[in-house]
């Protein structure tokens, strides 16, 4: 037992100690003060129809913890995912393999030090919700229950399932991350759309949120006098803010039966792991794919030509960046599986025959989004591919590659997006053109600053993920290609970002290179 | 040709060095650097490749501090790291054309260059196959030629023989003796028969400090008369280490033949001629 937990511990410190773990915690704390709105701020998080709570220790607890069971469940997959793809790339699970750890502890385990690294984040959030309560002091009184019931019911319960989702998709899809990345978006939003309007179905909501809003709702029907269920807001909505009234919600009382459900959900995961373990490949995932690999025919017979260097034909210099720019574009088009082009090109048929608003506000960000992990290697890969010594070394390695490494994720994004770009140039709407051809700028470098800046790639993934979720809803202040917004102003601003991220990407890249 | 590294200090925190106050200069030829794990051979090398940058002291190319412009020797430097990685999804003959541009080589006679490299590795048979499907050999000898992809002026091999098989080796050993006439070569391992057979001077190098650099003869001169070998019984293996240093032990007949240095042989020892391996062993033991 104690070199179980030893095992948890260890994972733990690893994935926690790092630049980019800090990074995380600090966007989380950015993240949970927007939680809760500041009284004269122009957005609302839980709104029901114009109503919104006193800022009460109920209200401010119950809400955030709300946000974060939706929000960190949703990006915490993202943040989690790749526990057990890290001990392959860095061969300690060959290690392990070698070690009498049986399939189910070392999931397990997984699961559990998944589970942690996302309470880390549960507590910073925690922490400020308390912090917003005396920051936002309405007069009321301060309840800690208040704040620690529906963190440990509501929060805690569906992080777990989450942690467990994570380690299940790695199972199944280790070496798929597109399949992980998509399949989790579609499960999520399956599991966020699926109505739960009585008590059976509030046990069937792994969130846990429904049952709260619920009692939201109802609490504002009886304010309201009517028999229509009031219209609720869950994430940012922004404006119309001054209409807003202040109802009293003083928390719930959570049933016996839902509580019973949110241990049904942690034993579910775990009877998962219990179920999937023997599938586990326990890391034999490289010498099945030597075997494959061997009827190529690698092998070759040896030549007596010894090299004369001084016979060989003189290379002349050249500095230009072209021979670059089509590794690059190599790289990036055959990155993963060629099979899964098959997906991106159904995406520009689906671009080139949709009604354009289709096109250009549910299939073009799908599109993009699927590059996620082409976009997130295009500064780090030199690192994940220990490149680097050879990358680094190079001619003017912040002039020419970085730049080539630019031009190519350009133009991945904009070959992708071309069937749209054309009906747009069709139908002469240059601005969306314009703010297309941006927007696919703007998440190149995006993708670029944050691999140079955190040296990984998780946090542009999660904020990838976040921005195309929000993007799909209509939010139109993460709208980063102009589908929700037409006016140039926008277009202006997408410019500053582009030059910003710019900036920062180069000037990061030469500290790091100065600092090596 | 000169490449001159005067008084390099590496200091990763405030007690820890990778490298302290090191000085040396090197001439055109091979310079074989010898240390044991940790000795500072890598942080040397990586700085020499502009990769990393030394926390105080300059490194100066023919005049020329590749510390304020590391590209001047960017242009003329090949470099196999110790551990480096390929790009899985690119062939050999791919990787290559990538490290050129990264080098900023290219012209109508590249694609030769590196056909020749890759048949004079034993890769070309399998240049158009993903590296990734490579062994660990394979990858060593892409490493190999792609140092060698420009006309280099310095070349930095870091434990280039890793990976390779016995023939492989000679080859190897053959192909840089061809560049030693009118390149610096630096050529860093811990095998002492990897640089016995090619290096003109030889510099040894433990904790982050150079101990000697000399040409073989002078350092081997250093233990002439002192190396011995005597059969002892295995009992007698321990007391006998903590009087002598070791250089290595043989089993013979149910004994132990032992080859160690002294001033001072023990009764029935065999005076031996002392080669580069004695030397190093003795010199890293004793400093």
């Amino acid at each position: 037992m104690k070199s179980f937990l030893n095992i948890i511990k260890l994972d733990y410190l690893q994935r926690t100690r790092s630049y980019a773990f800090l990074i995380t915690l600090c966007i989380s704390l950015a993240v949970a003060y927007t939680f809760v709105p500041e009284p004269n701020a122009s957005y609302s998080t839980i709104r029901i129809s114009n109503y919104i709570g006193v800022y009460n220790s109920a209200w401010i607890g119950y809400v955030t913890a709300i946000m974060t069971s939706v929000f960190l469940s949703l990006v915490g997959f993202y943040l989690v995912n790749g526990s057990v793809k890290t001990d392959l790339q860095t061969k300690v699970g060959q290690i392990i393999a070698s070690t009498p750890i049986r399939n189910f502890s070392y999931l397990f385990s997984k699961i559990l030090s998944n589970f942690l690294v996302l309470l880390t984040i549960v507590l910073i959030i925690f922490l400020m919700s308390v912090l917003l309560f005396f920051l936002y002091n309405e007069g009321f009184s301060f309840e800690i229950i208040q704040f620690i019931k529906p963190y440990f019911f509501i929060t805690i319960p569906a992080l777990f399932f989450i942690a467990t989702l994570a380690v299940i998709f790695e199972v199944f899809f280790g070496k798929y991350s597109v399949i992980q990345n998509v399949g989790f978006f579609f499960l999520f939003s399956i599991l966020m759309f699926l109505p739960s309007t009585t008590e059976k179905q509030f046990e069937l909501d792994i969130f846990g949120s429904e049952i709260v809003t619920s009692q939201m709702e109802n609490r504002v029907k009886e304010i309201l006098q009517t028999n229509e269920l009031p219209v609720l807001n869950i994430g940012y909505v922004i404006g119309n803010v001054e209409k807003v009234k202040r109802f009293n919600f003083e928390g719930i009382e959570f049933p016996t039966s839902f509580l019973i459900s949110r241990m049904g959900w942690m034993l579910l995961g775990i009877v998962l792991i219990v179920i999937i373990s023997p599938y586990f490949h326990r890391f034999n995932v490289k010498e099945r794919k030597s075997i494959k690999k061997s009827t190529q025919n690698i092998s070759f017979s040896k030549t007596n030509n010894e090299i004369v260097l001084s016979a060989l034909p003189t290379v002349n210099s050249n500095y230009g960046i072209f021979l670059l720019i089509k590794t690059e574009v190599l790289l990036l088009f055959r990155m993963g599986k060629s099979w899964l082009w098959i997906i991106n090109l159904i995406g520009m048929v689906l671009l080139a025959a949709l009604p354009l608003k289709i096109s250009f506000q549910i299939v073009l960000p799908v599109l993009w989004f699927l590059q996620v992990n082409r976009l997130s290697e295009l500064t780090t890969k030199e690192v994940v591919h220990n490149v680097h010594y050879l990358a680094f070394a190079s001619y003017k390695p912040i002039g020419r590659l970085l730049t080539s490494q630019l031009i190519a994720g350009v133009i991945l994004m904009l070959f992708l997006a071309l069937p749209l770009l054309m009906r747009l140039l069709f139908v002469t709407d240059f601005t969306a053109v314009l703010s297309l051809v941006f927007g696919g700028v703007f998440i190149v470098l995006f993708a670029a600053a944050l691999g140079i800046v955190t040296k990984g790639k998780k946090l542009f993934e999660v904020l990838f993920f976040m921005m195309t979720y929000a993007v799909l809803n209509g939010v139109s202040f993460f709208d980063y290609f102009g589908c929700l917004t037409e006016h140039p102003y926008y277009i202006f601003r997408l410019l500053a970002s582009v030059l910003v991220l710019g900036i920062l990407s180069f000037l990061v890249r030469k500290v790091d290179l100065k600092r090596m | 040709m000169q490449l001159e590294i005067q008084n390099v200090s590496k200091r990763y925190n405030k007690n820890t060095y990778g490298l302290k106050d090191f000085s040396i200069t090197i001439e055109k030829g091979i310079l074989g650097l010898l240390g044991p794990n940790g000795a500072g051979k890598s942080t040397l090398l990586k700085m020499i490749a502009t990769v990393s940058k030394p926390t105080d002291g300059v490194i100066l190319l023919n005049k020329n501090n590749i510390v304020k412009d590391p590209n001047y020797i960017r242009k003329q430097l090949g470099f196999l790291p110790q551990d480096f990685g390929v790009y899985p999804n690119l062939n050999a003959f791919e990787f290559l054309e990538y490290i050129a541009a990264m080098k900023g080589v290219g012209g109508s006679n590249l694609k030769t260059r590196i056909a020749q490299l890759l048949e004079g590795l034993n890769l070309i048979a399998a240049a158009k196959k993903p590296i990734g499907s490579y062994s660990g050999g394979m990858k060593q000898r892409v490493g190999i030629a792609q140092a060698l992809l420009n006309h280099p002026k310095v070349i930095i091999f870091d434990e280039p023989t890793v990976g390779l098989d016995p023939e492989e080796r000679v080859r190897f050993r053959n192909l840089i003796s061809d560049l030693a006439n009118d390149c610096i070569v630096i050529l860093s391992s811990h095998i002492v028969s990897d640089i016995d057979a090619i290096a003109d001077e030889v510099a040894i190098m433990k904790n982050g400090s150079l101990i000697v650099k000399a040409t073989q003869e002078d350092i081997i001169e250093k233990v002439e008369g002192k190396v011995f070998e005597v059969i002892i019984e295995k009992e007698e293996l321990s007391q006998f280490k903590s009087s002598h240093v070791i250089i290595s032990t043989k089993r013979e007949k149910g004994k132990l033949q032992v080859r160690y240095i002294s001033d001072h042989p023990i009764e029935n020892s065999e005076l031996k001629e002392a080669n580069l391996e004695d030397a190093y062993l003795n010199l890293t033991k004793n400093n």
